[in-house]
This record gives C-alpha cells, structure tokens and sequence, in this order.
C-alpha cells in the first residue's frame, strides 16, 4: 500500500519536478558556469577565466555602491513596512463599517503591479507638477522643492518609498491575519487584570504576532533582494547608478554592457545572500510554531 | 437534394477552406523595430500596408519596443536563435557589435543587385558597410543641431539665429537677461546630453579627434577633451541650460522650447515629428539652425543617426525580408515616412518639396558637411554606457567633471584593453 502511494506520489510530482528542474535549477547551474567564463552574452564563443569576475568585485566601485544600497534597503525593508503595517493593521482591526472599507483602501497597492506603481510615483515626484513638490510650495516651503528621482542623493530613498508603499500594505494584510489568530481570552484576561490599551499591545498583542512579524521581516527583505521592476520603470539604477541594487546592477552589466559573465556572477552572489535569508526564515518559523501550544 | 441549409453549411466551408488556403499561400516576414510611439507606429503600419497591396505573397507580422527595451530585446532573441525576418537598428557601433559576432546576413548582394549605388548617397552608404561588407541597409537620417522658438528669440531681439560662438555666446546672455533659459536639455534617459560632448569635442579638438576618442585611441583625461568639458561647464555655470535636465526626457525639453519656457534644444531632426504631431508649424513655430562653428580651422560636420535594417543570419525568410527592404527603399515609402517620422530621407530620388522649411535647413546642411553619427553609436555599447553616465553625472554636478573623465577613462581602458 505504501509503495503503491509512493509510486503514484511519483507520478503526480513528475511534471512539477520536470517544470522546476528546467526553469529554476538548470537557469542557475548554467549561471554558476556562465560566471567563470568572460562571456558577453551574446557572441557564441567565450572563454573559460577562473575567478576573475569574483575577484573583480571586490575592486569594482560599483559593486561596493550597489552592495551598499541593497543593505539600505534591506533596512527600511525590515523597519518601514513591518512599523506601517503594524500600525495600520492595530487601527484598522475589527469589524466596523469604516475600518473594512479603510482596509480596502490601503489594501489597494497590492492589487497593483510595481510597473504602474513605479509610473505613479513618477508623476508624484515630478518636479514641476508632482504631488509632492506642489504641496511643498502650497504650505510655503517651496524652498524644499527637489527633482527627486533625478538627484543621487535622493533616487534611492524616493524608490524606496513607493516600494514600502506596497510593500507596507501587504505587512498590513499578514498583521490582520495575524491578529484574528491572537486567542482574545487573553486579552480579556489582560484587560480585567487592569492592564491600559498599550499595555495589552505592548506586552500581549506584539508578542503573540511574532509569527506574523517573522513572516513580514522575512518577505520585506527577500522582495526588496529581488525588487528591480520598479527600479526598472523610476530610474534604471540611476542618476548614474546612485540607486543601484543588486539587481539592477546584474542587469546593466549583463544586458547594457554585455559582461554576462560578470553579470552571472554578481547573480550567485545574490543568490547567496537569498539563500542565506530563506534559511535564517525558515529557523525562525520553525521555532516559533509552538508559539500558541 | 441540397437543402438551403446544407448550402449555407457548404459555402462557409468553401470560404473557410479558401482564407486558409489564401493564408497559407502568404508567407509571414516578421518584423521588430523600435518605432513604438503613436506616430511612429502608425506610420510604419501605412508601409506595411503598401507593401502588403504590391506583394500579395506577404504578410508582415509586426512588433515594435521603445528604444531602451528594444536595445536588449533585440539582442536577446538574436542570442537565443529566435531572431525576426529583419529589425531597425541604429548604423554605426551598435551594428558592428551584432556584425562581429557573426549574427547579420550580408546584404552585399542585395546591394549590388538593385544599384542602391545610384540612390543611396556616399556618406549614407559608408553607415551601410562593416568589415567590407553590406549590413545594414539605411532607411532614413537624422541631423542634430539647435531646433528653437522664433519668437522667444525675436522676443530678445534676434531674428536670424547665430552663425558663429561669439554670436551664440552673446544671444545666450540676452536671453538669459529676458528672463528665458537658452537651452532645455531632458538627460533623464542620459542620450541627450550626448550631442553636447560630441560637438564640444569635435568642434574644440576637431573630428578625427573625436574618432580616435571613439575607437580608444585618445583618452577621457586628455587635455583636448578637459577643454571640452571646461567649455561645456562655462555654460552651466553661466545659467544657460534649464535646471535639472536629469529629470526630464527629450519631449519634456521640446515641451519647454515650444511652450517659450527655454528658447533651444540640441537635437535630432526626429524632434520635428514630435512638434508637427503637437500641431506646431515647421518655420513659424520652430525653426532649426546648425551647431555655431567654436573653432573655424576645424572641419565643419554634423553630427546626427542614421536609423536602418538588419537582417539576421537565422532569418526564417531572408526573401521576404529583401523584398520588404526594397519597398521601403521606395521613392514613394521614403517620402512617406522622412514627412511621417520628420527625418530626412536616406535616398536621393525623394522630390525634396516633401520636406518643410525646418527639414529643407536641415537636409541642405546634411548636403554640405560630413557626417559624424553620435557618440552611442560612434562608440561600443559597453564605452557608450560609461560615457553616457559620465554626461549624466556632469549635468548634475559639472565642478567634478575631471573625476568623471578619470572614471570614464577607467572604463574605457577595460574596455578597450588599453
């Protein structure tokens, strides 16, 4: 019976094994072999050069730039959508008119595509007529008026924002979910004790979200590892390069400047620090599954 | 007996089989190019058109992409042997690229076959040749100089445009002084800032300078190119281009000139299409003149692009593809699409009271000088995008300017293996 059920379990996972093998772990093996060659993605001869597009990195400018904004991200990815969503998940929870149609509202972005996103926060940051610098100059601080993308020591921040715009709304939804799993026995229990609004937040409600939370934090960095698209669309990594990540790094070496071999380098190397990430995630999960026994 | 209904039934069927039968008689050309606006689109659709209506046989299958995703696009289904029957591509270094890597079919042949010696002037034709052979067959070119408000320049008190620096230096400063910036540039996608590099280059230093920058036989640090860039700054400096030209793009810069907010944009002639299609008038709302001479012992050129097509060596139907390209090189497609597009056509059979006042200035001066294709195409795409940035960097911040010419000379010497 068992090995019956085995077989069939074969059967059944065959395409889906066949699907992964040849778009997921094949791509990879053939990007591990790409980054030892000097390939420029495109003519059909290359050559085989060891370890030099590793060793590369590590005098590359660029590479230490784009390292760098990626670890800035990665940081507002962690704190701005995991505090936002908590925040809008903590107002909006229950089962009121109002709250119901809020979540709706903020819950919006999601249904959104980063493309159109990114478009959007384009035309809000736009200098002459965009939301933002229309309002500076509305509340008399026109002073303050910048051309936001277009300046590199703003491109990076202002991508940022309208990604956590997104990206916070989604925390949001994982918060309320989170919240209806909360046993409201011990809320009551902390109210009749006397304990304030903030206290049962503080020291029930958070504690008993950590599960949630670990899936935010986990989410929020492996999405802003992989964010490109809305890179893409808002500044293509620049003004020259000031927001490169990763991502948008591999890209222009790969495709702007043809070094796929050094491109597919700088992909394992992301790849690593992903890896890394889904490990520590998949830890803390585990550990934190007994969390409500 | 034949009912009325079998009949109905049998005559669907009969039609059926015969547009199965006609589509199957069609051979398909697939074609990709980077003419994705409205305007563009439509345009190369009426061709298509015509082209369909004389060659019965085809039928075109059409993709198009904006310009920057069209750059990798086309090189990705090339490289992955999935390539079209013939896509626009951009004479010059992005060409040689696909060429060096054994990935066009040589159009030598085609070349000679149909006498495109008669119709396709000298220096349009020297765009067509790479390694001594035919590879991309031009289809129209595009000039670059100052395209500008007549009437914010009468508004400070010039009628006829400047023909030398010291003229354009002085116009530059009435205008500033009539509350107008002199020059909108949109450098957000980086190329437009190009033309700015080329000419201070070529006209400080000269041309076969600028050609050798191109090919890495001079260097970013020369003292040749510092005084370019030193050039280049004074203008910045001087308040004569429109802030913040890093977040703006090309159309955003005619936008200005047309709107009276600045009073000129170096730029191609393409930006004629752009404003005809706003309903502006060629020679009333706008008007054209070349770049000033800055030197008058150098060489006067124009730098500009030639737009043609290629036909990939995986073609699944080269005939095709060469009976489309004879069709656009047509007096009759030529001059729809130079007064479709505002470009100038790439034959010489074309009646030139096609063009208007704007484009007759700028094919004139085409026919007097040589011709220098920009610095994106005059260079490697992996130099291009080094140098591209440096100028997007400069339009930022132009004090650090000697910074970028080391940074950009860096990559150049990777580049070049120098």
């Amino acid at each position: 019976m068992a090995k019956q059920r085995r077989i069939w379990a074969a059967i059944f996972l065959a395409l889906p094994m066949f699907i992964y093998v040849s778009i997921v772990i094949l791509p990879l093996i053939s990007s591990f072999y790409y980054s030892f060659t000097d390939w420029n993605g495109f003519n059909a001869d290359f050559n085989l050069i060891g370890f030099k597009n590793y060793e590369k990195m590590f005098s590359d400018r660029l590479f230490a730039n784009a390292i760098g904004n990626t670890i800035i991200w990665t940081i507002a990815a962690v704190l701005l959508p995991t505090i936002g969503g908590l925040a809008l998940a903590l107002t909006l929870h229950g089962r009121g008119f109002f709250s119901r149609i809020y979540k709706s509202l903020f819950y919006l972005p999601i249904s959104l595509s980063l493309v159109v996103i990114g478009q959007v926060w384009i035309w809000i940051y736009q200098p002459d007529w965009g939301l933002i610098n229309i309002t500076l100059e509305g509340i008399g601080r026109g002073d303050l008026t910048q051309a936001w993308l277009a300046r590199p020591q703003y491109a990076l921040y202002a991508v940022i924002l309208a990604w956590t715009w997104q990206q916070t709304a989604l925390a949001m939804v994982i918060f309320l979910a989170g919240l209806t799993s909360v046993p409201p026995e011990l809320l009551e229990a902390a109210e009749i004790d006397g304990a304030s609004y903030w206290q049962v937040t503080r020291r029930v409600t958070i504690p008993l979200l950590a599960p949630a939370t670990v899936v935010v934090i986990a989410l929020g960095v492996i999405n802003s590892l992989k964010s490109f698209d809305v890179l893409y669309i808002m500044t293509r990594g620049g003004p020259f390069h000031s927001s490169d990540n990763l991502a948008m790094f591999m890209y222009n070496e790969s495709f702007q400047k043809y070094n796929m071999g050094y491109g597919s380098a700088i992909a394992i190397v992301l790849f690593l620090i992903t890896l890394v990430v889904i490990v520590v995630y998949f830890r803390l999960s585990t550990n934190l599954e007994h969390l409500y026994d | 007996m034949l009912t009325k209904r079998t009949f109905v039934v049998l005559l669907i069927g009969i039609l059926a089989l015969m547009g199965v039968m006609a589509a199957a008689a069609q051979e398909e050309v697939g074609i990709v190019h980077y003419y994705s606006s409205t305007l563009g689109q439509e345009t190369m659709a009426q061709l298509f058109g015509t082209f369909a209506e004389a060659n019965p046989g085809y039928v075109v299958v059409d993709n198009s992409a904006g310009h920057e995703d069209f750059k990798t696009q086309i090189l990705v289904t090339i490289a992955g042997n999935n390539p079209p029957d013939i896509f626009s591509y951009w004479a010059g270094a992005r060409t040689q690229f696909v060429v060096d890597a054994d990935r066009l079919l040589p159009l030598t042949d085609f070349w000679t076959e149909n006498n495109l010696d008669d119709i396709i002037p000298a220096g349009v034709k020297s765009a067509a040749i790479y390694n001594g052979e035919v590879y991309n067959i031009p289809m129209n070119v595009h000039v670059v100089g100052f395209f500008y408000n007549p009437k914010v320049l009468a508004d400070a008190g010039f009628d006829t445009p400047p023909a030398t620096w010291d003229e354009f230096m002085t116009m530059g400063q009435a205008l500033i002084d009539n509350g107008v910036a002199p020059i909108a540039l949109g450098s957000m996608n980086r190329w437009p800032a190009q033309y700015w590099f080329d000419y201070m280059v070529s006209y400080t230093a000269g041309a076969d300078y600028r050609q050798q920058l191109m090919a890495g036989e001079a260097a970013y640090t020369d003292e040749e190119v510092q005084v370019a860039m030193e050039m280049w700054k004074s203008l910045v400096d001087g308040g004569f281009f429109v802030e913040n030209a890093n977040a703006y793009d090309w159309t955003d810069a005619a936008d200005q000139v047309a709107n009276g907010t600045a009073a000129m944009t170096l730029m191609g002639t393409w930006i004629t299409g752009y404003w005809d299609g706003n309903g502006l008038v060629a020679g009333e709302d706008y008007d054209f003149f070349p770049f000033p001479v800055m030197n008058p012992d150098l060489p006067v050129i124009t730098h500009g692009s030639i737009d043609g097509w290629a036909v990939p060596a995986g073609s699944s139907n080269p005939d095709g593809a060469k009976a489309l390209l004879l069709h656009m090189l047509s007096p009759e497609a030529q001059a729809t699409w130079a007064q479709g597009q505002g470009a100038l056509a790439a034959v010489n059979n074309v009646d030139a009271s096609i063009y208007s006042p704007v484009m007759k200035k700028a094919s004139d001066y085409l026919g007097q000088v040589a011709f220098l294709s920009g610095y994106d195409l005059s260079t490697t795409p992996p130099m291009a995008e080094g140098g591209l940035n440096m100028f997007a960097q400069f339009m930022n911040d132009p004090s650090g300017y000697m910074d970028y010419l080391t940074q950009t000379e860096e990559v150049a010497v990777e580049v070049f293996g120098k």
